[in-house]
């Protein structure tokens, strides 16, 4: 099965159960100053700056955790809560819990258990398979698997048994059993051998031949077998094989003209550690069988799909005909929430204790308990240089990931994690092998960089022992080896979008912290080391089937609203929306709903099959129905937010402008239909709310959205766009003329009427085989650093930093500088400061905090001295790029390669600790 | 269960009963609804609970208020994010950092804006020279965690604040 990184949802009713997603209703607090702060509700100063800041410097209500029963309308006003209960242990017999040891006043009105699950028929959805609580009478899967939900009437008896389970010994383990095994979560291959010719077809790739997997596991280590075996499962495997096995004999071969290098790399796990820890709150009404929900994830349709899944065969009983689903604005992701299986145990709680609202809510230690976590890799990682022209000849590689106890994102994460291995590089013969494992670890899935920071930076560690051993210039170096636009990628296709390599290394190279390496490390202070680094990175953005679902509308007034289907997540999603509609009709808007589902059934959408993995002969078929679409909404995630999450309310926002406000244009001039200028809309622009159009006069955005409104005008559009490495196209027939535009699914207002949807005439959606494209959309980020340590005690200070992107359009500047300085931080974190370890001693034995776990503070950063710069679009009509996980990645390798450059010693694993460089300094 | 009684952005609250145990984050968050002090770590590591405790001398401090019983509080006089803005008009700090773009996800900013508002309130009283301005920022915020910004625009908000009226801040 192709993995795929975000699931779909298919709309209307799932397993007999009706599904309604809406934003969180406002809500006033008692004894709290009035206010009305929910997403697109209330007040909006855009004008400030981003459209949520009031909320947020005021306490607004936003966030999942911040709600309560009695905010909600027509919800009893009581809230009572639930603790879920982890195991801190996956090598013993689980025998249940001692409830008898809480204090009185802290006994449970309910324990849910898994015989509860198994009683009433729930199912686990495919996604998260394996047990949702552990059995009595079975070894945990892993650390950190629930075991049961005890629900409480009052929060004071819920709060005693947290701290109690907190801080006692209150599940009961039986005979060691060792831990559980399972089977891999998925290995690839990929391998390319590049033509003899530049431009010439390739002579193996995966975009050729599809990609592929070994047939067989080692009976004793459970690993794959990557050699080709006499009675080999299939051909293509065969074939590929052959290829790398090939390459790794290149690389192997002694060859006086070629320096070899032959590294082990390892990065530790991790916690996004995002501020708010999951938190969600549900009502069962059992005489309306509703299940209401409030819950702050990346991904809505998943969350709400899901829930319809584990739901959908229920008992009679307990089976609600409805979901309702409110999504709330989240407090951090980083990839943490987006699949997370915590929506599906606030349901049960709720369901167990029908009529009362119940809160699930985690603290930090059940965060750290229970969190996806980021992937622990092992990498073994060969590279050839050619000694003369310092070109790269070839790259192996083979990554084993900690998947963890469930499988959530593995596959897809070592999948990316293996396609972005030779960075942005342009190298003949490739071979990668990347296995995802089962382990008895806490969960591990999706976050910031999503595999390729781990390989990265093996990869730029790598490159730059290179440089050292062939005394070539890094900076040089990477000029020469950088893939060029129009070159391919190693699964065989080229990049679409821009490739800006020659300037981001040119910015690197005369830049001060580079420019300067020499003179400051002999200037060094006594008894301490000054050291240069620097790295690059080229990195994904979207998963190769991506939607975006948007809609805007113009009051006579001249008020602008937008509704959209992304989440807001600190990613600044609300206000780029609002500023790349603005660029089409002239205002921010004065509404910007974000976490939309409902409010786009005009649409009349429908799906089938599976976006990923869907044939060219199903899509065809399935495309000849207007109201279908591949796929209908995908998680959030901030390296998507700019490019895709704004796609559709862009598009709606031309509509409305071209069949709108330009018709109201052409009335108020006195341009009739047939003056050759009616057709150069194109050529019209804003000025603030003003349009603009050569030799006619400005006229302002109320009076045309007045007049557009008079005469019946398109006043409101909404739209739906799917990307599989390109955004799917179609054409529409409105009474004014066609439009063909980057999208699927369209529908107009007119006046202040309804929408009405309007059948495509012809559409494109991408072909089937991009799906064995690994991506073609990536932006480039450069960084260099200097530090300083001190001899003594191995301290560690980052004196300067520059980091230097490109990411097409900025929709937002100063939200991209921030994601930029957030990923510089989450980078030194992950260089030197964060790590958990694996089992029984890491965060799936419930003792994790802050103070143990350790996060960068402002002091661990350049505040003043940390310089980001952003390369402007090459055209102005370059689209927006993903850039909030790639500014991330180059970070870690070059503060590792400045370690090098003061100390003389390459470490190859994280974090590089005072302690560890103490070591090699003695 | 034992009383408490205090000042709550102006408002007298109590008296109440409380657990002896019962931590002030959970006093205000689910007692009196006040959800924009926030939960982060129950370990008064990150800070975002953080409210503001004006003290009897004219002073005020900052205490974090997820590991702190309620009762700790008893007849003292508290601020809340909530409790900046009066009639709706923003702070200059509240606004600097909307201005500024200080934060992302701005889970943390009720506890960075308390610690920033305390600063300026000190700087007021005790100037500082322009020289140790950075520093003295760097000194207040850093027990404040905030995984989104990477911290510099929160320390920009509280500087330009600051420079846009050194004579109330600074010394000569």
């Amino acid at each position: 099965m192709r993995p795929s990184r975000r699931d779909f949802l298919k709309l209307a009713s799932v397993c007999g159960i009706s599904l309604s997603v809406s934003p969180v209703a406002s809500a006033e607090v008692p004894d709290v100053a009035a206010r009305e702060t929910l997403p697109g509700r209330g007040v909006s100063h855009p004008a400030l700056g981003r459209v949520d800041g009031v909320a947020k410097v005021t306490g607004g209500k936003l966030y999942a955790a911040d709600f309560r029963a009695a905010d909600l309308p027509g919800w009893p006003a009581t809230t009572h809560h639930a603790l879920l209960v982890r195991a801190p242990d996956a090598t013993h017999l689980y025998e249940g819990l001692d409830l008898a040891a809480l204090p009185p006043e802290a006994t449970p009105t309910l324990v849910v258990t898994a015989e509860d699950i198994k009683r009433i028929g729930a199912r686990v959805p495919e996604f998260y398979a394996g047990d949702l609580f552990c059995p009595v009478g079975t070894t945990p899967l892993y650390l950190g698997q629930p075991v049961a939900l005890l629900l409480f009437e009052t929060f004071d008896a819920y709060d005693v048994a947290r701290v109690a389970f907190r801080d006692g010994n209150l599940l009961k383990f039986g005979k060691e059993t060792g831990p559980r095994t399972g089977a891999n979560y998925g290995a690839f291959r990929f391998t390319r051998v590049a033509g003899a010719e530049p431009g010439a077809p390739d002579i193996y790739s995966p975009l050729q031949e599809g990609w592929i997997s070994p047939g067989f596991v080692d009976s004793g280590s459970g690993r794959p077998i990557w050699r080709v075996l006499p009675d080999e499962k299939g051909p293509d495997y065969v074939k590929g094989a052959a290829y790398g096995e090939a390459i790794r004999a290149e690389l192997e071969a002694v060859n006086p003209s070629v320096l070899t290098l032959d590294r082990s790399f390892a990065t530790q796990s991790v916690d996004p550690m995002f501020l708010e820890p999951e938190t969600g709150l549900a009502w069962y009404d059992p005489a309306a069988k509703k299940l209401d929900m409030v819950i702050g994830v990346q991904s809505p349709f998943e969350a709400a799909e899901a829930v319809a899944h584990l739901l959908g065969e229920v008992q009679a009983d307990h089976k609600p005909g409805a979901v309702n689903t409110r999504f709330c604005y989240v407090g951090g992701g980083f990839g943490g929430r987006d699949h997370t299986p915590f929506p599906l145990y606030v349901a049960l709680a709720a369901l167990f204790f029908p009529g009362r609202p119940v809160r699930l809510a985690h603290d930090r230690f059940q965060q750290f308990q229970g969190g996806v976590k980021r992937h622990a890799f092992k990498m073994r990682s060969q590279i050839g240089v050619d000694r003369k022209s310092g070109l790269i000849t070839a790259f192996a590689a083979d990554h084993v990931l900690d998947g963890g106890g469930l499988a959530n994102y593995s596959v897809s994460v070592a999948v990316v994690g293996a396609t972005g291995a030779i960075g942005m590089y342009a190298i003949p013969k490739v071979d990668v092998t990347t296995v995802a494992e089962h382990t008895r670890g806490v969960t591990a899935g999706s976050m910031r960089g999503y595999g390729t920071l781990q390989t990265m930076t093996a990869l730029e560690t790598l490159v730059d022992e290179a440089c050292t051993a062939l005394a070539l210039d890094p900076i040089e170096f990477r000029r020469r080896n950088a893939l060029k636009v129009g070159a391919r990628t190693m699964t065989g296709n080229p990049y679409s979008v821009s490739v800006r390599a020659p300037e981001i290394l040119d910015k690197l190279q005369t830049q001060a912290i580079w420019k300067d390496r020499a003179r400051e490390k002999a200037a060094a202070r006594s008894g301490f080391l000054i050291g240069t680094g620097v790295a690059c990175a080229a990195k994904d953005y979207g998963t190769g089937a991506d939607c975006s679902l948007g809609a805007v509308s113009i009051d006579p007034q001249g008020r602008v609203s937008i509704n959209s289907d992304a989440v807001e997540m600190g990613n600044g999603i609300g206000t780029a929306l609002a500023n790349r509609v603005a660029t089409h009709i002239g205002a921010i808007a004065d509404e910007v709903t974000v976490a939309q589902i409902d409010v786009f059934d005009e649409l009349e959408l429908v799906t089938s099959g599976d976006p990923y993995s869907i044939s060219q002969a199903d899509q065809d078929q399935a495309a000849r129905d207007p109201h279908w679409v591949p796929a209908i909404s995908s998680a959030t995630s901030a390296s998507i937010g700019a490019h895709v999450g704004t796609q559709a309310a862009a598009e709606a926002a031309r509509v409305v402008f071209r069949f709108g406000l330009w018709p109201a244009a052409l009335a108020l001039w006195g341009v009739a239909p047939r003056d050759p200028r009616a057709e150069r809309w194109t050529e019209a622009y804003w000025q603030g709310e003003t349009l603009l159009f050569s030799g006619l006069p400005p006229l302002p955005l109320k009076a045309l959205a007045a007049k557009a409104h008079e005469q019946g005008g398109v006043t409101g559009a909404m739209a739906h766009a799917f990307s599989r490495w390109a955004w799917a196209e179609a054409t529409f027939a409105l009474p004014e003329g066609e439009w063909s535009a980057e999208i699927d699914a369209l529908a107009v207002r007119r006046g202040s009427g309804g929408y009405q949807r309007l059948d495509r005439k012809a559409v494109a959606f991408p072909p089937a085989d991009y799906n064995r494209i690994g991506t073609a959309f990536a932006s480039m980020c450069g960084t260099s650093v200097r530090i300083e340590i001190e001899r003594a005690t191995g301290n560690l200070r980052i004196a300067k930093a520059y980091s230097v992107l490109e990411c097409g359009k900025t929709l937002v500047p100063e939200v991209v500088l921030g994601q930029a300085q957030g990923g510089f931080a989450m980078g030194v974190g992950y260089a030197l400061l964060e790590d958990l370890p694996p089992f029984e001693e890491g965060p799936g034995n419930g003792t994790w905090n802050l103070g143990q776990y350790v996060v960068a503070r402002g002091s661990d950063l350049p505040l003043h001295d940390l310089d980001i710069e952003v390369l402007p679009p090459l055209a102005a009509n370059e689209p927006p790029k993903g850039m909030a996980e790639v500014v991330m990645i180059p970070v870690v390798p070059a503060l590792l390669n400045a370690i090098f450059d003061a100390t003389g010693h390459r470490f190859y694993a994280l974090p590089v600790t005072p302690a560890m460089i103490k070591g090699v300094l003695a | 269960m034992t009383m408490l009684s205090l000042t709550i952005n102006g408002r007298a609250v109590g008296p109440l009963d409380v657990r002896p145990d019962l931590s002030m984050n959970d006093f205000l968050r689910e007692r009196l609804g006040m959800t924009g002090t926030k939960f982060g770590c129950g370990a008064a590591q990150c800070l975002s609970c953080a409210v503001i405790v004006d003290l009897d001398d004219g002073t005020s401090v900052t205490k974090p208020t997820c590991v702190a019983p309620a009762l700790d509080f008893n007849k003292q006089k508290i601020r809340t994010v909530e409790g900046h803005a009066v009639n709706g008009v923003l702070t200059p700090l509240q606004l600097s950092f909307v201005e500024h773009f200080a934060f992302q996800c701005g889970y943390c900013t009720p506890g960075f804006l308390n610690e920033g508002q305390v600063l300026l309130e000190r700087l007021e009283r005790e100037k500082v020279a322009r020289e140790d301005l950075e520093r003295t920022i760097m000194e207040a915020l850093d027990g404040h965690i905030c995984r989104c910004s990477g911290y510099v625009k929160y320390h920009q908000a509280v500087r330009d604040v600051i420079l846009a009226d050194p004579s109330r801040f600074l010394t000569a």
